[in-house]
């Protein structure tokens, strides 16, 4: 509680967690807030612009918010196809109105429009899917990506660094051997060679799980070569050495008095490692081996936007790289207040 | 007498590495599905023949182990191989590697320059609003996905005009003057390093931070302090001394890290760099080219250590013992 | 002070709130805009002609006399070419590059679609005959003369002999047979096949090659001559035949070509083309990248795709470039579907016999091609820059079977087909007659945003049946593994390019033992026949067609190929795009055409800045 208290001192990291805890909500309640489902889509409407919300009616008065649809024209002599407002009628926006499919807990959206109307918040895709409904399932991927990898790499860190560490000697060396190894690999280029490996054919829930996986296989190497560090100097101290002497074996020793020792640097490093988790999952996608079509992630939907034209003339495409920024910036804010207030010199130093 | 013999032994310890470098990366490319003659296949007019001849060039008929130890064995004599294409190996290794090594330099270069000074200030103004800013700017560029980054960065060169859009060097390159060659280069190589030198600046100056932190509180500079010497003397005198050296250890995997970090950037820019290289070879599954990338790589990434080890020992009279 | 600060942070805050919130409906004005579309008429200029100046056999260009000078700098995607080597080209960068340094005997004419001489004076068939007789006086970069014995050697030592890309070996065997080439004088020589074959005429483009050059290397075998000619190769040394010659490789950055100046064409006042004394090839990697090219005017020459048309269009009026529309591409995309009911060497079916039965249907796969909406793929994917696609044949084959019309998108149809083939929909659900429940994979090339949203769209129409189609992007490498080696795998979403003045040219895609016959893929030397009753016919019509020398004789074969794959649909063919391509003003004597492309007549080509 002492920890909070202190990160919320922080100015940055107190709206760093703000932020975060608003993204989590948010994705966590896609299926109540976003208006349309994740498979919805609308193939008329391709590339439609953010539908324009209004307030004030064309007569200059106060209205109930409302918006209008739009109409797909191709001018042939142009070759160009615009989207132009169908002003013969007006779809006022709904607060919880019911939901056409149910998937979530709740059968009802937070907010949608009239029945026959349309209201895309942040325009659509080129599939004509609703870009600010997908953003939220999307991040259902992005944002659990990286804490899902490091429930990989942080059992096969530690107990591979803490038994490293502690046994010393030739065990010491060959692991240690090992590990550089794997570190010595360029992570991205093994990252995509895995990537490339995955059988095909795998539903988008296993695809995404092997993803996981797959980065989590990338980074143990790096953290357990610390772990093993602490553990060296950890193995030591005199209650461990009081452990030993009363005959505790040694896995014992490792797993109950040796890594919790640790605990403070894994936290730290927690949460200093998901923004890069978060990179690696857009890298991915931007080569077509992250998460794939029709499933949303910030990383593939931002893929479609990397186009000249689309970030000249579907700007909205663009959210999900900043939201990606955002989440990004965040944890690293985040990850360094923690850092300053758990690490142990730092609170020395501020006594 | 101390000095050669660590270094004979940390360049003996080096052999292991390579070994289960190469077998890991040779096993996992050669497990993958990944169909080197795909594109050939889907060429409607190459013949079976063609595809066939290609099989055997490639050694694709043979189990995995004996593709291995061939390609070992050659490797131990110094042939790299021929890459899927047919082109040596070497020398498409000797093409890019100048051009990656010129652009990790200077983005290297630049960050160092930059890193340092800003870690160093962070942490003398430790916990005040300028730290705060400082970290928070330099977390920024950390938090752009580099691809999207540097296709902004494309998109801003077209609006502006001044800078060329990507590639290294103008068509009429071999017909400039020297001092003209200097500058259409200096001019390529603004965009890709202002994108790398973003990304790779916070990491160096939240490590310079740290380790400036942990020397100000050390024993020594207490004293130097208690002695009544004056702030700048201290900072700059005793402390940055020793707080510099641990980073450069950071250099050997600084070097690493820039040559998988660049891949995207390199692809993006069409940078003719070894990154790009590599990834095209992964894509493709051209086996020689991405060991033998691979291994150029760990081995500079050894080498860098071992500089930096080597480095150490001349700069940290403490450590000449340990060894 | 902090106070009155933060007080004011907030209104300002809810201030902007506030105006984002509060939007007045202000009817949307789209100014009406002149469109001044001018027909740009293009006078296609005669055949060149043989004029003999000196005792050379000149080519003439009747194209309208240019300016000596300048250069144009043109984009090439991917990773650069990989050989100069005309014999051992494996893609198409390495073939385009090679093509520059080396002529053929003949070539096509790029508005007919005949076979027109080129390093040839003049050709004659008749029957199994074919004699050529060569220019005289015409001259390698080196000086030395061009004669029979380099077209001898170039077919006998490397063609006939399959070195290099023995591709062209293959495609030249009438039978299993190769023809005979004999030296008639040193300015003739005589081919003869083993029969009448129809593809040869225009298989004598093969690049001829100077055999003072290669020879040396030819005769070191095989692996000496792949290595042959690699692009790292000084340009200097490299000896060519064509318009222009290598200057300069950059790797992954470009290739630069300069004049020829002994080139045996000229110009209407007997001089030596070609104009431009540079040709530059940028190396870039995708077509984004080009784009941003083009725009920064690092390039002349930009293929538009689907959504950058409309950007440049409109702009074209004020801008520097003018644009063309070279109708259809031949690049086709389609669904393919996998008819395969052969087992894998475990004895294990590469498809689930229930969906084997499901996809041997005609009926179903009728319902299928019924049910795919392609308008609105051309509107969605290719922002209207395409045209719906029934055919094998691409949009602008010469053998294109013009009967076949299409049809429109009609769930009805679709669904009757489905009750026929005895599939019955509960709830939305689609069940095949013994109660299993219709539902498959469908993969297409991850990253490839196109081929990914139609994708997208096939599952949604398709789920409009009923049927639960998963849709599966894979790696592209792993792909075209599992369409040629594993064949696990349902239906596909993938394009190829087409030949569109030699149908047989696509042999591998149509015969049933064509090493890319990926619907129903038999694996090499497969001795049994059970080929399907329309695969055999199309074999037949393959081998028929081949042998057949007229237009008019192959024609209503290819038209029947057509027809067969149209009522079976094995491959149900979606969209070709509309091939739209803007170049600089500045260029002169640019004649496009739907075959030839924009800038087949590189030596034609002329800089004029003035003129507009």
């Amino acid at each position: 509680m002492d920890v909070l208290r202190k990160i919320f001192q922080d100015k940055f990291a107190k709206s760093a967690l703000i932020v975060l805890a608003l993204l989590y909500l948010l994705i966590l309640c896609a299926d109540f807030i976003a208006p349309y489902s994740n498979t919805y889509s609308n193939r008329e409407m391709s590339y439609a612009p953010p539908s324009k919300i209004y307030t004030i009616d064309e007569r200059g008065k106060l209205s109930w918010p409302y918006t209008y649809n739009y109409v797909r024209e191709y001018e042939p002599a142009l070759m160009q196809t615009v989207f132009k407002q169908d002003r013969s009628k007006k779809y006022y926006i709904k607060f919880f109105p019911k939901a056409e499919n149910i998937t979530g807990l709740i059968p009802r959206h937070l907010f949608g429009v009239e029945k026959g109307g349309e209201l895309y918040l942040l325009g659509t895709d080129i599939n004509g899917r609703d870009v600010f409904s997908r953003i939220l399932f999307g991040g259902r991927i992005s944002m659990t990506v990286g804490f899902l990898s490091l429930l990989i790499v942080f059992p096969i860190g530690l107990l591979y660094g803490g038994i490293s560490g502690y046994f010393g000697g030739i065990i010491d060396t060959l692991m240690m051997r090992f590990a550089e190894a794997v570190m010595a690999i360029p992570s991205f280029y093994l990252l995509i060679i895995l990537a490339a490996i995955l059988p095909n054919g795998m539903s988008s829930v296993q695809r995404f799980a092997l993803i996981i996986v797959i980065l989590g296989l990338i980074g143990w190497a790096g953290f357990a070569r610390v772990v093993r560090g602490m553990v060296l100097s950890i193995k030591n101290e005199d209650f461990v050495q009081a452990e030993k002497t009363i005959g505790a074996s040694n896995m014992r020793i490792i797993l109950k008095h040796i890594l919790p020792q640790t605990t403070s640097y894994v936290i730290i490093a927690m949460t200093l490692s998901v923004p890069s988790y978060i990179l690696a999952e857009s890298g991915l996608s931007f080569l077509g081996l992250g998460i794939q079509q029709p499933d949303a992630s910030w990383g593939n939907m931002l893929k479609e936007a990397q186009e000249f034209t689309n970030i000249l003339y579907r700007p909205w495409l663009l959210t999900p790289g900043v939201l990606i920024f955002i989440a990004v910036l965040s944890f690293n804010l985040l990850g360094d207040a923690i850092r300053d207030v758990l690490d142990p010199k730092s609170q020395k130093r501020v006594k | 007498m101390e000095f050669l013999k660590y270094t004979a032994k940390r360049v003996l310890q080096v052999i292991p590495l390579l070994i289960i470098v190469s077998l890991i990366s040779f096993f996992i490319i050669r497990l993958s599905p990944i169909d080197p003659l795909a594109e050939l296949r889907l060429n409607p007019s190459i013949s079976q023949e063609t595809l066939d001849k290609e099989m055997k060039r490639l050694n694709l008929d043979k189990p995995i182990y004996i593709q291995y130890f061939s390609w070992a064995k050659s490797f131990i004599k110094g042939d790299l191989g021929y890459t899927t294409a047919g082109e040596k190996v070497s020398t498409k290794l000797k093409e890019r590697i100048p051009n990656t090594l010129l652009l990790t330099m200077v983005v290297i270069f630049m960050t160092w320059a930059a890193g340092v000074p800003i870690g160093i200030l962070s942490a003398v103004k430790k916990e005040t609003s300028l730290d705060r800013l400082l970290t928070v700017i330099s977390s920024i560029g950390m938090a752009i996905p580099s691809f999207f980054f540097a296709i902004l960065m494309l998109i801003f060169a077209v609006k502006t005009g001044w800078f060329p859009v990507g590639g290294l060097t103008s068509y009429n390159f071999n017909e400039m003057g020297f001092f003209e060659k200097i500058a259409d280069i200096s001019k390529h190589l603004v965009l890709p390093v202002i994108v790398l030198f973003t990304i790779s600046l916070s990491g160096l100056q939240r490590q310079m931070r740290a380790n400036m932190l942990e020397v100000l509180d050390s024993d020594y500079v207490k004293f130097a302090r208690a002695k009544g010497l004056s702030e700048g003397k201290v900072i700059f005198k005793h402390a940055l001394r020793n707080a510099v050296n641990p980073m450069i250890t950071l250099l050997g995997f600084e070097f690493a890290g820039l040559l998988s970090g660049a891949a995207l950037t390199e692809y993006v820019f069409q940078y003719p760099g070894l990154g790009r290289l590599i990834l095209e070879a992964v894509m493709k599954s051209d086996i020689n080219l991405v060991m033998a990338s691979l291994m150029m790589g760990t081995i500079m990434l050894i080498a860098g250590n071992l500089i930096a080890d080597i480095l150490l020992m001349i700069t940290d009279p403490r450590l000449r013992g340990r060894s | 002070m902090n106070k009155v600060f933060s007080l004011i942070l907030i209104l300002v805050s809810l201030g902007i709130l506030l105006k984002a919130c509060i939007r007045q409906d202000i009817p949307q004005s789209f100014p009406e805009r002149i469109i001044t579309r001018e027909l740009r008429e293009i006078n296609y200029p005669d055949n060149e002609k043989n004029i003999n100046l000196n005792g050379v056999d000149y080519l003439q260009s009747q194209a309208p006399v240019g300016k000596f000078g300048g250069e144009l700098i043109i984009s090439t995607i991917g990773e650069g070419p990989k050989t100069f080597n005309p014999c051992n080209t494996k893609d198409a960068t390495s073939s385009a590059m090679a093509g520059m340094l080396y002529d053929g005997l003949v070539t096509t004419n790029p508005v007919t679609g005949d076979v027109k001489p080129l390093l040839a004076k003049e050709f004659s068939v008749n029957g199994c005959d074919y004699v050529i007789n060569l220019r005289k006086g015409i001259k390698w970069t080196d000086g030395k003369p061009i004669t029979a014995e380099d077209v001898m050697y170039t077919y006998n030592e490397i063609v006939f002999k399959g070195l290099g890309n023995p591709s062209a070996m293959d495609a030249m065997k009438v039978e299993g047979k190769l023809p005979v080439i004999q030296k008639l004088d040193d300015y003739t020589v005589k081919f003869t096949t083993p029969k009448p074959f129809a593809p040869f005429l225009r298989q004598l483009s093969y690049p001829i090659v100077p055999k003072h050059y290669f020879k040396p290397y030819s005769d070191k075998g095989e692996s000496v001559f792949n290595a042959f000619l690699s692009p790292n190769t000084p340009p200097a040394e490299i000896i060519s035949s064509g318009a222009f010659m290598l200057k300069e490789y950059v790797p992954a950055q470009r290739v630069v070509f300069v004049r020829n100046p002994d080139y045996y064409k000229i110009n209407l006042n007997d001089n030596k083309l070609p104009y431009l004394n540079k040709v530059v090839y940028m190396i870039v990697g995708d077509t984004n990248n080009e784009i941003l090219k083009f725009e920064a005017k690092e390039i002349d020459v930009l293929a538009l795709r689907g959504s950058n048309v409309a950007r440049y269009k409109i702009r074209e009026p004020e801008s520097d470039y003018v644009i063309y529309n070279l109708g259809p591409d031949t690049g086709t995309l389609f669904l393919v579907i996998n008819l395969n009911n052969r087992k894998d060497k475990d004895g294990k079916p590469y498809v689930n016999p229930i969906k084997h039965k499901w996809f041997a249907n005609r009926d179903f796969r009728a319902s299928i091609d019924w049910a795919l909406d392609r308008k609105n793929m051309v509107q969605n994917i290719a922002l209207g820059i395409a045209e719906p696609l029934f055919t094998a044949e691409s949009l602008n084959s010469i053998f294109l079977n013009k009967y076949i019309k299409g049809h429109p998108c009609d769930l009805n149809v679709a669904e009757e087909s489905l009750k026929k083939a005895g599939f019955i929909n509960r709830e939305g659900k689609l069940y095949d007659a013994d109660g299993n429940r219709v539902e498959f994979d469908l993969y297409t090339n991850a990253g490839n945003l196109e081929r990914e949203a139609v994708g997208v769209m096939i599952k949604q129409d398709l789920e409009n049946l009923g049927m639960k189609v998963n849709f599966k992007p894979v790696e592209f490498n792993s792909l075209v593994n599992k369409l040629t080696n594993t064949h696990d795998w349902d239906m596909a979403v993938m394009g190829l390019t087409g030949s569109p003045l030699e149908p047989h040219d696509g042999k591998n895609v149509w015969t049933s033992s064509g090493s890319l016959h990926m619907f129903n893929q038999r694996p090499a030397n497969y001795k049994i026949d059970d080929r399907l009753d329309w695969e055999k016919e199309i074999d037949e019509i393959f081998t028929k067609g081949a042998l057949k020398l007229s237009f008019d004789e192959r024609k209503p074969l290819y038209d029947r190929y057509q027809t067969i794959i149209y009522n079976q649909k094995p491959i149900i063919y979606l969209y070709s795009p509309i091939r739209i391509t803007a170049i600089r003003k500045k260029f002169k004597n640019v004649f496009p055409t739907s075959l030839g492309g924009l800038i087949y007549n590189l030596d034609e080509i002329y800089i004029d800045e003035d003129k507009n």
